[in-house]
């Protein structure tokens, strides 16, 4: 260890090693991705942001907000369920095929069961079982259907219905993963929140659509005017009483129209060959778990934002 | 040079450069670092996918994505098979070789393997007439046996059909019996073979 | 030996004094680029610090300075980050490391012109960067917000830099290496090809998709944990030894935290919540946990180091801050390493733990070791007495104290906030407002650290000013001596 460029070739080689690794070999990997189909639909995915919202991507970069907000939405399982919706014409061979997979369920639990329909039969099954059942009870002239549901704290709590993965990122340059989550995760927000009007306000006075919300205004993307001679069309509706600047309209500047945009362009639910997802309606009755067995999209009320 | 004094330091005098010990590592270390590596390299084995860029935790190989994908719509032969014993085995035969002067075969049909556009039309409303079944002449009056049933147990049936028997033709989906019966609405006469025919 | 000891036994072992240079002639040679060097540093040590508090005063008080974009958080901060990596930290690695190349190789400092100019670049870069990220063009990726127009003048100042130390190194008249010096070499090349890999992958041309995620991830890893884990190490490795007296325990330690540090570091850093194949952050799990060894390595070595005939009295103040920059390796290296097993990591993945680990690395280990070095150099630079103890103490504590009320909190929020984001039950709003009382005990701390740095600032200062000021009187009674010889003879 004397000898200059001895060191320096080792250690060129050692250090290498890692470039190789994680700058090179992820450009292989995930740089030549391409769109590719979504499960079950003919539909290419991800899809380019339409313009403005590409736009807004740049003042998202422009003013730090992945300093706070992540994109990345974590899963750490996965179930399997099998649910009944209609019992169909012959109810007897549904009691059979009923009691025949799912153990220790007598004749008189079956006819309760086909009672109180859709139920969730089965949870947390391996393939095989859930295709069996699956089989007996379509034989029988049931209807019954699979449902694949991640699960983790982050999708319980209605972040998205599965975990980002790198085909959600396609066509987004630059890629703001962020690191830190000082407020929510923002890779579902369009899908969560579709509402322009409270993406603005937010943006202009955190705390009057977030109670207690300690994001910082960015007031600087807004002009403030005075409410005569008229309210202009883009002005900004506050939802009741808390009006941050009452007798003046709050005008969005064109960033701020973006960066409004962009947040209702992300959506990150698509199931993927990589991330699977399927959720069938007839689940709906299923019991309420701790981790929600549905994270059916926009139309479940945003529980925390 | 006036160096000040006041409330400075002196300077000290400089120390030699410094030298290493030459004592040797010691081995609880050495094997510490054995144990990661080993460590390491059991985890990698779980849960690393093993390079591939599809798997992504919390899946661990691509064998078990694949149990967690969709079921690609797959019709049931079975119900299919139930359904035409309780229904059409009656008047043709359970193994598809019809019953002289009761019901043409389906084994070997022209009219079972062809058009499914054609052969999703003769449960759902009937037949009536002449008509030419693997060379041999039939009329006779076949009422509306599928009328009542679900798209799904059509579309398993006439699949099964299809299938059984040395028959080999593609399946029939429940998405197009919907739309054939979206086609004919309420047309409730029996169709003739003319009409048939002259199906797309 | 200390400051306040007798003079050393003559050094016999070990330094062949015998060439002659002496370690003031070696000194006076770097005096130039070190000054521009250490005097920009503490200026930026000292901004980046004004930054990071203002921005940390935005979660207190959400509608503080809200009217102007370029003192929004997401600007600040990123402008506060920045200043303290490039215009405080690699500037103090670069000027540190060429002193040492200097004196261990017991040879002038090469081309000290242009390492000067070098240095001169180096801080316009830092300069224009700032601007670029306080006027909005911050290029998103942390450690490399800087937008692309600064990364040319930084390549060059840092090429310059790096070539006075490479010429300063084939020069040495000491032929065996010092620790120190592997360390260094390893540091001055990887710089620039992390640095151009990232500007060329992630500005320029940019590549696809997640693939810039991982690159910023590399590089921010490898930045932080093995450029300036590599010179941080390289200057306890030297310091530990001077400052105390004893031998360095022991070489193999030191190869063996060396290839670790290469061979491992650089493979960590990838997020375990990435949106990528599972075998990336498996492999830089795997990778960070082998870092416990050069950490134990680093560890034993430091207490082997500073144990034997230790004297009563209390080290001496650029050795305290030396000591207290091994143990805040050891204790980022350790939340490291726990951060990224696979229980740990759903908990305080994406919370301000990751923050606190960072900083504790970035503040509590470079810069306080970089702190206590420039501290011992520069008044041997100026052949000037030390200065006033009072005030590096006051420093010394400002920045511990400080540091220990940024990390400890943050560390503490971090880890309540991934707990209680476990269920989803609690609003995500109570949870986060639930850390904001840990944040005001951090804004504390970042004041007393800010504190800490404007006496670093009037320190240094104050020692420039001094040396300036007894060059002018030298220069003047050199020239006045002449004028009264002449007015002597004269009768």
């Amino acid at each position: 260890m004397n000898y200059g460029p001895l060191i320096f070739l080792s250690a060129f080689f050692a250090l290498a090693g890692s470039w190789f690794g994680f700058v090179i070999t992820p450009q292989v990997q995930i740089g030549r991705l391409q769109p590719t189909n979504t499960l079950g639909n003919p539909l290419t995915y991800p899809l380019a942001r339409p313009g403005l919202a590409h736009q807004g991507l740049e003042v998202y970069r422009a003013n730090g907000c992945a300093d706070c907000h992540s994109q990345q939405v974590r899963q750490t399982g996965v179930l399997l369920e099998v649910a009944l919706a209609d019992a169909g014409t012959n109810k007897p061979a549904v009691v059979a095929a009923l009691v025949k997979f799912k153990s220790g369920l007598s004749e008189a639990d079956a006819q309760r069961v086909l009672a109180e329909l859709p139920k969730t039969l089965l949870r947390g099954i391996q393939r095989q079982e859930a295709d069996a059942a699956l089989k007996l009870l379509s034989t029988a002239g049931a209807k019954a259907a699979l449902s694949i549901v991640p699960q983790g704290p982050d999708l319980a709590r209605g972040w998205g219905r599965r975990r980002t993965v790198a085909e959600d990122f396609l066509y987004d340059n630059p890629v703001l993963l962020g690191a830190q989550r000082i407020g929510p995760d923002l890779a579902n927000a369009g899908s969560r929140r579709p509402d322009l009007n409270w993406e603005l306000c937010h943006l202009y006075a955190p705390s009057s659509e977030v109670k207690g919300s300690a994001m910082p205004a960015c007031r600087f993307l807004f002009e403030k005017r005075p409410t005569e001679p008229g309210l202009a069309p883009e002005a900004l509706v506050f939802p009741g009483g808390m009006d941050p600047a009452p007798g003046y309209q709050i005008l969005p500047r064109p960033e701020a129209m973006a960066l409004a945009a962009y947040l209702l362009s992300l959506r990150a639910d698509a199931p993927l060959f990589e991330a699977p997802l399927l959720s069938s309606a007839a689940a709906t009755n299923a019991p309420a778990a701790p981790a929600a067995t549905t994270n059916t999209p926009s139309a479940h009320p945003a529980k925390s934002s | 040079m006036t160096p000040e004094r006041a409330q400075s330091l002196p300077l000290s005098a400089e120390a030699a450069e410094p030298r290493c010990s030459e004592a040797a590592v010691p081995v609880w270390l050495v094997v510490l670092l054995l144990l990661l590596a080993f460590g390491g390299m059991v985890y990698f084995d779980q849960r690393g996918g093993w390079f591939n860029p599809q798997v992504y935790a919390p899946y661990v190989s691509v064998v078990e994505l694949q149990s967690f994908q969709p079921p690609t719509g797959g019709i049931n032969l079975e119900r299919g098979k139930q359904v035409y014993e309780s229904i059409c085995a009656l008047c043709h035969n359970p193994d598809g070789a019809g019953k002289p002067n009761q019901a043409p075969p389906f084994a070997g049909s022209e009219w079972v393997l062809g058009n499914p556009n054609r052969i999703i039309r003769i449960p759902l409303s009937g037949l009536n007439g002449p008509v030419k079944v693997k060379d041999v002449e039939w009329n006779l009056s076949m009422p509306a046996m599928g009328a009542a049933l679900s798209d799904d147990d059509l579309a398993a049936v006439l699949s099964y059909m299809r299938s059984s028997w040395g028959n080999k033709a593609a399946q029939i989906t429940p998405a197009q019996v919907k739309a054939v019966r979206a086609e004919i609405g309420n047309h409730t006469q029996m169709w003739t073979a003319e009409q048939l025919n002259a199906v797309q | 030996m200390n400051e306040h000891g007798s003079p050393s036994t003559p050094a016999t072992v070990g330094t062949p004094a015998l060439t002659g240079l002496s370690a003031t002639e070696i000194d006076r040679s770097c005096r130039a680029p070190l000054l521009v060097l250490f005097v920009s540093a503490a200026l930026w040590l000292l901004v980046g610090s004004v930054f990071a508090l203002i921005a940390s005063i935005h979660f207190h008080s959400p509608g503080f300075l809200a009217d102007i974009a370029w003192l929004s958080y997401g600007r600040l901060q990123p402008a506060g980050t920045e200043c303290l990596l490039y215009g405080f930290c690699i500037q103090s690695a670069l000027g540190i490391g060429l002193w040492l190349f200097a004196r261990l190789g017991r040879a002038r400092l090469a081309q000290s012109l242009l390492a000067a100019t070098g240095a001169l670049f180096w801080n316009l870069g830092t300069a224009l960067g700032l601007g670029g990220i306080l006027a909005g063009d911050r290029t998103g990726f942390v450690c490399l917000d800087m937008p692309g127009y600064a990364a040319p003048l930084l390549l060059a100042g840092y090429l310059l830099i790096a070539l006075s130390s490479a010429l300063t190194f084939h020069h040495r008249t000491e032929r065996s290496l010092f620790v120190s010096q592997w360390f260094l070499l390893a540091a001055l090349f990887w710089f620039p090809w992390i640095y151009s890999t990232a500007q060329l992958f992630l500005v320029t041309w940019p590549v696809r998709g997640v693939a810039q995620a991982m690159i910023g991830w590399w590089f921010a890893n490898n930045l932080q944990t093995v450029y300036l884990g590599l010179a941080g190490l390289a200057f306890v490795f030297y310091f530990l030894p001077k400052l105390t007296g004893n031998d360095l325990h022991s070489r193999y330690l030191a190869l063996l935290t060396f290839w670790m540090l290469l061979l491992f570091s650089s493979w960590g850093g990838i997020s375990q919540s990435a949106p990528t194949p599972a075998w990336m952050p498996t492999l830089s799990t795997a990778a960070t946990v082998l870092n416990l060894v050069p950490l134990l390595a680093v560890g034993l070595s430091a207490y082997q180091t500073t144990r034997p005939g230790s004297s009563p009295r209390a080290p001496s103040l650029p050795l305290r801050f030396v000591l207290f920059g091994v143990v805040a390796f050891l204790v980022a290296g350790l939340m490291q390493v726990l951060g990224v097993l696979p229980r740990v990591c759903e908990i305080t993945d994406l919370t301000w733990f990751g923050a606190a680990r960072c900083q504790l690395h970035l503040f509590g280990f470079f810069a306080m070791t970089a702190l206590g070095a420039i501290y011992y150099i520069v008044p041997r630079l100026l052949e000037i007495e030390s200065p006033s103890s009072g005030l590096v103490r006051a420093h010394f504590w400002l920045a511990a104290c400080g540091i220990t009320l940024v990390v400890v909190p943050e560390a503490l929020a971090g880890i309540a906030e991934g707990l209680k984001l476990q269920d989803p039950n609690h609003e995500f709003v109570e949870v986060m407002r639930g850390t904001l009382h840990f944040l005001r005990v951090s804004t504390l701390g970042l004041l007393f650290i800010a504190g800490g740095q404007a006496l670093f600032l009037g320190n240094l200062a104050a020692q420039t000013f001094r040396f300036s000021r007894s060059r002018a009187a030298t220069t003047y009674a050199e020239v006045t001596a002449d004028l009264f010889k002449i007015v002597e003879v004269k009768p």
